[in-house]
C-alpha cells in the first residue's frame, strides 16, 4: 500500500522536476493551476506543502514499522536457533532425502499473514510451484497445504484444485511447539502422504533469507528405503526398541520429526518476515526522505517564482503610472 | 572413552556434555547405557533419567521423547526436561495431588487419558527429586 503511494506520488512529481520551474511545468492537477492569474503554469506552493506533508507522514509510519519489525525479530530470533537443534538429530538419523522420488508428495507452503516485507512470499510460492512441476508426473501427484495468508492469495488463483488444507492466522497466537504440533496434527490428519516437502525462508543473517525446502518421509517409505541401502540404509543397523513393532515407532518418530521440522520452519519464517519487513521499510523511508528533499527543492523554487512575479508585477504597474504620469 | 550426552526439549537445549554412564527408561523397561553400547534408536517414556559423572549420579524427569545411541553418542529429544535441582519440591508435591484430584474428576475418555498423563509427569518430578 505504501509502495502503491510512492509509485503514484512519484509520476506526479518526476515530471515536474526534469522540466524548469517557470517555463514548462505539467501539472496533472489542473484544479491548482493559476493559469488565469500569471499566463504561465505553476504549481502553487500550497499543493506542494501538502505532497511534503504527506510524505513526511509516510517516512514516520515506515519507520515506526521498521522499529517495530526489529524488535518482534529480536525476540523471535533466539527461539529458532535454540529449535535448530531439534531437528539435526533426525537428520542424522534418517537422512535428508529431498531428490527421493514418491508418488504421493504434499508441499506445505509457510508464508506470512500480513504484506510489506518485500519478496519472501513470492519466492516460496515459485519454489513451491517448481516443486510441483518437478514431482508430478505420471503416477505422481502433489498436494498443497498452505499456511499464511499471502501465499493462499497467489496460490488459490491457479492452483486451487490442488491445495488440500489452508491455514492462516498462525502468528494470533503464541509461537510455541504446542500450537504447531496442533497444527502438525491437522495436517497429517487431513492428507495421505509419501514425502511432506516443507518449503520455508531459513534466516541466515538480518539480509539473508534462502528459500529451503525439508523433506519429512513417512515412515512406510523409511522402511522401504531403509532396505534398499544408502543413508537410509543404517537406520537397520539401529536396534529399534520401545514398543510393540517396528512399524509403531517408526510412525511416532515420522509425527514428531514432522511437529519438530514444522517448529523450526515456523519460527525460521517468523523471523525472515521480521527481517524482510524491516529492509523494505527501511528502504521505504530512506525514499521517502529522497522524495522530501525533491519536494522541498520545488517548493523553494515555487516560492521564489511566485515572488518573483509578485515584484514583477508590481514594478511594471509603478513604470507605467510613472510613464502615464 | 566417554559418552557424549545431549538433551534437547523444543525450546532450549538441557545437557550437552560428556558422561560416564546413563540409565535411560523405554517403554519396554529400563536400559542402562555404557560406553560402546549398539546403536539403538528408542521412545523415551514419562520417567526419570539418570546420569553418573565420575561416580556421582545427578536426575533429570523427562515428559516423552526419543532417543538415538549411535557410537558413544547420546541424542535424547523430549518435550521436556527438568533437572533434580531445579524442581522445587513443594511445588512438585501440590502439583501431584492436583493431578491425582483431577484424575478422578475426570469423565470420558479423553479427559482421563490426559489426567492419567498429567499425573505421571507429576509423580515422574517428585520421583526424580526422591532418588538421590
Amino acid at each position: 500500500m505504501a509502495m502503491a503511494v510512492f509509485r503514484r506520488e512519484g509520476r506526479r512529481l518526476l515530471p515536474s522536476i526534469a522540466a524548469r520551474p517557470i517555463a514548462a511545468i505539467r501539472s496533472p492537477l489542473s484544479s491548482d493551476q493559476e493559469e488565469g492569474l500569471l499566463g504561465i503554469r505553476s504549481i502553487s506552493t500550497q499543493v506542494v506543502r501538502n505532497r511534503m506533508k504527506s510524505v513526511k507522514n509516510i517516512q514516520k509510519i515506515t519507520k515506526a514499522m521498521k522499529m517495530v519489525a526489529a524488535s518482534k525479530l529480536r525476540a523471535v530470533q533466539g527461539r529458532a536457533e535454540n529449535s535448530r537443534g531439534l531437528w539435526q538429530p533426525f537428520t542424522a538419523l534418517l537422512g535428508d532425502n529431498p531428490s527421493i522420488d514418491v508418488k504421493k508428495s504434499v508441499v506445505v507452503t509457510l508464508s506470512s499473514d500480513k504484506g510489506l516485507c518485500g519478496g519472501i512470499n513470492s519466492t516460496v510460492v515459485k519454489v513451491s510451484r517448481a516443486l510441483y512441476k518437478l514431482n508430478s508426473g505420471p503416477e505422481k501427484e502433489v498436494q498443497f497445504v498452505i499456511v499464511g495468508e499471502k501465499a493462499k492469495a497467489i496460490m488459490f488463483r491457479d492452483s486451487k484444485n490442488d491445495i488440500v488444507l489452508s491455514v492462516t492466522e498462525l502468528n494470533k497466537n503464541p509461537l510455541n511447539y504446542a500450537q504447531v504440533s496442533v497444527l502438525a496434527d491437522d495436517i497429517l490428519k487431513n492428507v495421505e502422504f509419501d514425502a511432506l516437502r516443507i518449503v520455508y525462508n531459513k534466516f541466515h543473517s538480518v539480509v539473508a533469507f534462502l528459500p529451503t525446502v525439508s523433506t519429512v518421509l513417512s515412515p512406510e517409505i523409511i522402511e522401504k528405503e531403509s532396505e534398499v541401502g544408502g543413508k537410509l540404509g543404517e537406520l537397520d543397523s539401529y536396534e529399534i526398541e520401545g514398543g510393540e513393532t517396528k512399524g509403531e515407532i517408526l510412525q511416532n518418530l515420522a509425527e514428531f520429526q514432522f511437529s519438530c521440522v514444522m517448529f523450526n520452519a515456523v519460527l525460521e519464517n517468523a523471523c525472515s518476515e521480521m527481517g524482510a519487513r524491516m529492509s523494505a521499510m527501511d528502504s521505504s523511508s530512506r525514499n521517502a526522505g529522497e522524495m522530501l528533499d525533491r519536494l522541498t527543492l520545488t517548493y523553494n523554487r515555487t516560492r521564489q517564482a511566485s515572488i518573483t512575479t509578485e515584484l514583477i508585477e508590481i514594478i511594471s504597474g509603478a513604470s507605467a503610472l510613472e510613464a502615464a504620469k | 572413552m566417554t559418552l557424549n550426552l545431549c538433551v534437547l526439549t523444543q525450546n532450549r537445549i538441557v545437557w550437552d556434555s560428556e558422561v560416564k554412564e546413563i540409565i535411560l527408561s523405554t517403554n519396554s523397561g529400563q536400559i542402562g547405557v555404557l560406553p560402546n553400547h549398539a546403536p539403538i534408536a528408542t521412545a523415551v517414556d514419562i520417567d526419570i533419567l539418570k546420569i553418573r559423572l565420575n561416580n556421582q549420579w545427578l536426575t533429570m524427569a523427562l515428559m516423552g521423547g526419543f532417543a538415538r545411541i549411535g557410537n558413544n553418542e547420546i541424542t535424547i529429544l523430549v518435550n521436556d526436561a527438568e533437572k533434580n535441582s531445579d524442581i522445587d519440591p513443594q511445588e512438585a508435591e501440590q502439583t501431584l495431588e492436583i493431578a491425582e484430584a483431577n484424575l478422578r474428576k475426570a469423565e470420558g475418555k479423553r479427559q482421563t487419558i490426559e489426567a492419567n498423563l498429567a499425573l505421571r509427569r507429576a509423580r515422574t518430578r517428585v520421583e526424580a527429586l526422591n532418588t538421590i
